[in-house]
């Protein structure tokens, strides 16, 4: 079995027509033709650098406002967490340090990981590459759970002078910190995975 | 080698995920042609995928129009109420920078579902009827694709039952009509993605004269 870029063919992204080398857009989809995105990684490292930006205001300032009879207060992701952990209730705190701790560092990792891999055609499972890929694009989505979460609460809970829940900076911060690294995850190509792989997992 | 011509590629097709290349070879319907290398879906093909993608479009958005009338839903506490849909809570919040909230919000969770639903009955509905393709078919059905991962009503729901836990017994929590209806609507959205294979509309829209 051989990839479309060793016989010289060029196989469409979009939908998996193989064309000639000379076609530029393709003939079922319309999409554009490349061999290689050869500019991907660039994509990846700016979408990757915007939203760790993004993601250190996120934790910074507050997700969340309390507003009880005048008075503001507000907690961060971790002030969040650490409150849970005192009242006792582990099970809500782990969950919540999971889904806004855990996953959005990983997912800058994983992302970083595969970046590098393909910069510097580490010799290493692609298949391992491509799961580790897989659940990034899955999970990366549901991180926007969060701000959810804070526009649900702040939208309910207004009940006139008396207490009401306003959404806080951190969670602009965090949805945007969520949209970015999607982006990063998307502009990863594949392709170049499966390029550095060893021979014999290409001849499967 | 001998030179190709478009109509040998035609019996190939190259993985989008992995570039390898395979033959084309239709399996039976509702069973799958995987990529032999990193098991992406290649052909899919569903049964009845025209008429069931477009059973499942006019569900939802007859669904979404019913979930956007009602409320979504209500709060009390110590004798003060309140209620809300769902455009109704980003009105709420809808404030200053928080705008930018609000219209995520309604992007992904009304705007985005609602667009690709169009996307899909205007690429298939001609199709299911023996037309040949309407103008732009091809970017069309190539957005509804990449719109995939942006529409988000099955994480708004999950997002809800969270927001529930998280109030817990600061106030008391009515469930509205329109919570249940979207339930049902991240149902059919399911069902609607897994009406569709790709290769299969793909090859559909480009064998029709345009």
């Amino acid at each position: 079995m051989k990839t479309a870029r060793e016989l010289g063919y060029v196989g469409c992204y979009n939908c998996g027509t193989v064309h000639l080398p000379t076609d530029t857009t393709c003939r079922t989809c319309g999409a554009g033709l490349v061999s290689r995105k050869d500019n991907s990684l660039q994509a990846v490292w700016a979408w990757l650098l915007t939203g760790l930006i993004f993601y250190i205001p996120a934790n910074i300032y507050p997700l969340l406002v309390n507003r009880v009879l005048g008075a503001e207060a507000g907690h961060t992701i971790i002030e969040g967490i650490i409150i849970f952990f005192e009242k006792g209730d582990y099970f809500v705190a782990i969950v919540i340090a999971i889904a806004s701790l855990v996953i959005p560092v990983a997912k800058f990792f994983v992302i970083g990981f595969l970046a590098l891999s393909i910069h510097f055609n580490w010799n290493l499972n692609a298949h391992m590459r491509l799961v580790l890929y897989e659940i990034v694009e899955f999970i990366g989505r549901w991180s926007m759970i969060d701000v959810f979460v804070v526009a649900l609460m702040a939208g309910l809970i207004q009940l006139g002078s008396l207490v009401s829940v306003l959404p806080g900076a951190g969670s602009i911060c965090f949805a945007l910190s969520v949209i970015f690294t999607m982006l990063s995850a998307q502009a990863i190509d594949t392709k170049s995975i499966w390029d550095t792989a060893p021979k014999d997992h290409a001849n499967v | 080698m001998a030179i190709l011509t478009h109509l040998d590629l035609d019996k190939l097709i190259a993985c989008p995920t992995c570039d390898l290349l395979h033959s084309v070879e239709p399996p039976q319907t509702d069973r799958v042609a995987k990529c032999s290398r990193c098991h992406t879906h290649l052909i899919s093909p569903k049964p009845e995928t025209y008429d069931r993608t477009i059973a499942l479009s006019v569900s939802t958005v007859i669904l979404m129009c019913a979930a956007l009338a009602f409320p979504f839903l209500g709060m009390s506490r110590a004798g003060l109420s309140s209620e809300a849909s769902i455009l109704g809570l980003a009105a709420t919040i809808s404030d200053g920078w928080y705008h930018l909230l609000a219209i995520f919000l309604v992007l992904f969770v009304v705007g985005i579902p609602i667009l690709r639903t169009a996307l899909l009955m205007y690429t298939i509905a001609p199709l299911r009827y023996g037309k040949e393709p309407y103008l732009y078919s091809k970017r069309a059905f190539s957005w509804a694709e990449t719109l995939i991962p942006w529409s988000m009503t099955e994480i708004f729901i999950l997002g809800t039952v969270v927001a529930l836990v998280k109030i817990g017994g600061m106030a008391k929590i009515q469930f509205g009509v329109s919570f249940w209806l979207f339930c049902i609507l991240v149902a059919v959205i399911a069902f609607q993605n897994a009406s569709v294979c790709r290769w299969t509309i793909w090859q559909a829209i480009r064998k029709s004269p345009s």
